[in-house]
């Protein structure tokens, strides 16, 4: 019988010198060229006048110009009304395929799809949508056919505000799924069967110690959909044309030709939106640390 | 009459039985324990006392009430998980006075049981932590108390020692039998760990394949062990195929080995076949005292086991093992070396009855 | 167990949530199917699909985004692969920062990259505080703008791609099998080759079918840097005719669900998702 030794692991030090960094290199060196050199870009532009000199100007008028103030506005609002409507859809989908006792090929049938949904976002999105219900869409037709009702008439438009909001859900309640199931399915047995014992019911059980477990992970995935109902552009534009002129489009239209009449405004936009996502993600982040620790 | 009884439990899911004509009848104050492999059966039969699972057939009955059909809310059982099962957004306060609370029982109140019962673990200080700042037998130990906090008519414990570190396991048992016996609760036990069972229970039912194979209390069981489940499953053991050579004088044969045994075999004929068992500790050198039965046999193997020192002995084709007490001044036989080892008749228990 | 009491068991909010959500899910997808074959008149027929297929751009333009999705794919392993790799064996201090910058991407979305992109490489490169020039900017050339788009491609898929990549590092335990082979004296050209690729297999074709859907659908870098691919093309479509858009959005569905559930089969169950564009 041949014993072979490993050489002993966990009790070396590494060595840390400059040699270790060679390897991680290249990639540093992309991300500088492809990352941080363009946020840097941006940074540095939004505190520059056209004239190259330092301002704080740039940053005052995000929060004075009325056109800006009008695009975060509704970006806000379509952020937040898809972030909730869909991690609330999201997740009663997730809780009915986990906790709620769905044969599992329908599980597996719906992740794959949510996969697929969460990843259908952009101009096939919007063609897909228009096809259901634009003016000679799929659901107005038999609006019109067996309910007698024609809902453009009734005030309903689809290239507006309400018709984003549902085309955004659809890749928004997916995501809601994708993080969710996984976090029901880490909601242990026993804690049900020990709250049972204990004397509680179903409902007692998941207001005093389900709901409180997930909450952190709730939240944290409604702030992830919020940004990333924020970040949004292609659906926008493929959708509406730009008529709708949330923050996405407006530096799109910033890009194209300065519609603001100020390149460093636009970099202060630019900012300001970073700024959001960043803080979006980063309450998601921390968020679902708190999570884990729970679950583990 | 009984405080807890089970008559007639059996569980079918689909196609397997899992447990099967399962009687017994606990007294109040006892620590009954379910002993057996993985699959026998003791967990189902301890959730259907909880409620967890309903029986397919049987009644449950605790305090002369029937339970069978109750949900697990409304019987007034305490349960301990294997996996702690400690509510992870909840202080250990909050945890313990879960049960309190849902019973809608005044915060004064609460607030007293719950220090109560972290004096009866021991662990006062730790109402304000969380679950995930404490250690597994920490965790277990709130558990307990969480449960006991609603002074449940029966405490039902399933293998709640098992994820736990060896040196904590025999302390922690020592523990919850400590508090049940001070508490006077009537508790059942499962575990698949003989030592265990061994040394806390008042009665142990062992369990093989969904049925009971013996109900009887530690001693009764280790040294007279009813099947051959039993006899191989507590204790190390020497068992053997055996055949009788004469009823009246009680004597069998085991290959070439003629043992005489306490037990009568009159009503059988010459030549049945029996299934014997000898438990190793119950052989010594016969050096020391000479016994009934007396084995010439070769030394195959020495394994020094820290008190015990077990020796393997060969003859003709029958390899037993021999226990015997470390003595560091007492020599011990070489390998390869003839001895003579003894035991007496009462020694040589039959197994199939 | 009959299906009947199977259904039974399940409570009744749990099928309506499904329902529900199968509905959301499938109607878009019918409407568009559906609206996709009525190009003739009063008929059901291929004929969208025929006249979208054979239109010349069509073909230019999707196999361009498919050379760009297989650069971008090449690109990204032969910069994660070691990165991953190094960063497991001999570097974790380095993971942190590795990761945030894998994380950056959701905090800088495409239409922000683009920006930046475009105004640091649309001006020449200038050595700071002098006139002296290094380099016309790169989108002047077309091999530079192919590179720029190259370089924003890697960073959209830079999350999947190292995430798919150092869980599938971290599951084979790469660490213990290079010790093993080194011990049984196996070169690195060795160990590359023959241990770490073929475990990691898995991880990087569900990363590369991730980008390449990614890729494919991509308008935003496609469009702001006036490349010829597949999403400009398709958006356009959209501004002139009906039904063809509808056949390729179907069509794009089909694909974006061939890839997921290759995925799926190949990783039992471990889904990412792209999140919105």
């Amino acid at each position: 019988m041949v014993t072979t030794t490993l050489p002993a692991q966990k009790d070396k030090k590494l060595p840390t010198s400059w040699k270790n960094w060679i390897g991680v290199i290249p990639f540093f060196i992309f991300a500088i060229l492809f990352l941080l050199l363009p946020s840097i870009r941006l940074f540095v532009g939004s505190f520059t006048t056209e004239g190259g000199k330092f301002t704080l100007d740039n940053m005052a008028q995000l929060f004075s110009q009325r056109v800006i103030l009008d695009a975060y506005k509704i970006s806000i609002q379509i952020s937040a009304i898809t972030a909730l409507a869909g991690g609330i859809f999201g997740f009663m989908l997730a809780y009915a395929i986990t906790v709620g006792g769905l044969p599992k090929p329908l599980r597996t049938a719906l992740i794959t799809f949510s996969g697929v949904a969460s990843n259908f976002a952009g101009v096939p999105l919007a063609f897909a949508f228009v096809a259901t219900l634009g003016r000679t869409g799929f659901i107005t037709a038999i609006m019109k056919t067996y309910f007698n009702m024609n809902i453009y008439d009734k005030g309903f438009n689809l290239y507006s505000f309400i018709g984003l909001c549902l085309t955004y859900l659809y890749f928004q309640f997916p995501l809601m799924v994708l993080i969710m199931a996984p976090a029901l399915d880490g909601l242990k047995k026993e804690w049900k069967e020990a709250a049972m014992n204990l004397g509680a019911n179903n409902m007692q059980y998941w207001l005093k110690v389900a709901l409180p477990v997930l909450l952190p992970s709730i939240l944290g995935s409604m702030i992830l959909l919020f940004g990333n109902a924020f970040g949004a552009y292609a659906t926008a534009y493929a959708l509406t044309g730009g008529a709708l002129p949330i923050v996405t489009i407006l530096i799109g239209a910033q890009i194209r030709g300065d519609v603001l009449h100020n390149p460093g405004l636009g970099f202060a936009m630019a900012m300001g939106m970073v700024v959001i996502m960043a803080v979006s993600l980063g309450g998601y982040s921390w968020l679902q640390s708190r999570t884990e620790r729970w679950l583990k | 009459m009984a405080y807890l009884e089970l008559k007639n439990i059996s569980k079918i899911f689909g196609k397997t039985t899992a447990v099967e004509d399962f009687n017994l009848q606990v007294n109040k104050g006892e620590l009954v324990s379910f002993l057996g492999p993985s699959g026998c059966g003791k967990t189902t039969t301890l959730r259907m006392v909880a409620g967890f699972e309903i029986p397919t057939g049987g009644k449950i009955i605790i305090d002369g009430k029937d339970v069978t059909n109750k949900s697990p809310n409304q019987r007034d059982v305490g349960m301990i998980f294997q996996s702690y099962a400690l509510f992870p957004n909840l202080t250990v306060a909050g945890n313990v006075g879960f049960g309190l609370k849902i019973a809608k029982k005044p915060a004064e109140e609460i607030k007293k049981r719950v220090v109560e019962m972290l004096d009866l673990i021991h662990m006062p200080e730790y109402g304000n932590r969380y679950p995930y700042q404490l250690s597994g037998g920490q965790q277990q130990r709130v558990a307990l108390a969480r449960a006991l906090a609603l002074s449940p008519d029966v405490l039902l414990l399933d293998e709640p020692l098992s994820a736990l570190d060896a040196k904590i396991r025999v302390s922690l048992r020592a523990e919850i039998r400590a508090i049940q016996q001070e508490l006077g609760i009537t508790a059942i036990y499962v575990t698949h760990d003989q030592e265990e069972a061994l040394s806390i229970s008042d009665r142990i039912v062992v369990m093989y394949n969904g049925h009971i194979e013996q109900i009887g209390t530690p001693f009764q069981v280790y040294n007279f062990p009813e099947t051959a489940f039993v006899a191989s499953f507590i204790g190390t053991l020497n068992a053997f195929n055996a055949e009788i050579i004469d009823p009246k004088t009680n004597s069998i044969q085991i290959g070439s080995v003629q043992l005489v045994t306490e037990e009568s075999i009159q009503d059988r004929k010459v030549g049945d076949k029996l299934m014997i068992a000898i438990r190793p500790e119950r052989l010594s050198f016969s050096s020391e005292q000479k016994k009934a039965n007396i084995i010439n046999c070769q030394i195959e193997n020495i394994t020094f086991l820290g008190s015990i020192v077990r020796i393997e002995v060969k003859t003709g084709d029958t390899h037993f093992f021999m226990d015997t007490f470390n003595n560091p001044f007492l020599e011990l036989p070489k390998i390869g070396e003839t001895v003579e080892i003894t035991c007496s008749r009462q020694a040589v228990i039959i197994l199939n009855h | 167990m009959t299906w009947l009491s199977k259904i039974r068991k399940v409570p009744f909010w749990s099928w309506f949530w499904f329902v529900l959500g199968v509905l959301y899910f499938v109607l878009p997808l019918y409407a568009t199917l559906d609206f996709s074959l009525r190009m003739e008149r009063d008929t059901i027929s291929l004929k969208a699909y025929q006249s979208a297929f054979s239109d010349p751009e069509f073909l230019k333009t999707f196999l361009y985004s498919i050379f760009l999705a297989a650069m971008t794919i090449v690109v990204s392993i032969a910069l994660v692969v070691p990165t991953a790799y190094w960063i497991r064996l001999r570097l974790p201090q380095a993971r942190r920062i590795v990761e945030f910058i894998t994380l950056m991407p959701f905090v800088v979305p495409a239409i922000i990259l683009v920006f930046g992109l475009i105004r640091i490489y649309s001006s020449p490169f200038t050595i700071p505080f002098t006139s002296i020039v290094l380099m016309q900017p790169l989108t002047n050339f077309k091999v530079g703008t192919n590179i720029l788009i190259i370089g924003g491609y890697t960073v959209l898929g830079l999350p999947y791609m190292y995430r798919s990549v150092d869980t599938g590092m971290r599951t084979v335990d790469v660490r213990t099998l290079t010790e093993a082979a080194q011990s049984m004296g196996a070169n690195w050209g060795t160990i590359i080759t023959k241990i770490i690729l073929p475990n990691v297999r898995t991880a990087l074709l569900s990363g590369a079918l991730l980008t390449f859907a990614i890729v494919v659908g991509e308008v935003v870098l496609a469009s702001f840097l006036g490349i010829p691919a597949f999403g400009p093309y398709l958006f356009l479509l959209g501004q002139h005719r009906a039904y063809e858009p509808a056949a390729l959005a179907f069509t794009t569905f089909l694909l974006t669900w061939a890839a997921m559930g290759i995925i799926q089969l190949v990783t039992g169950g471990q889904s990412q998702a792209a999140g919105a564009h």
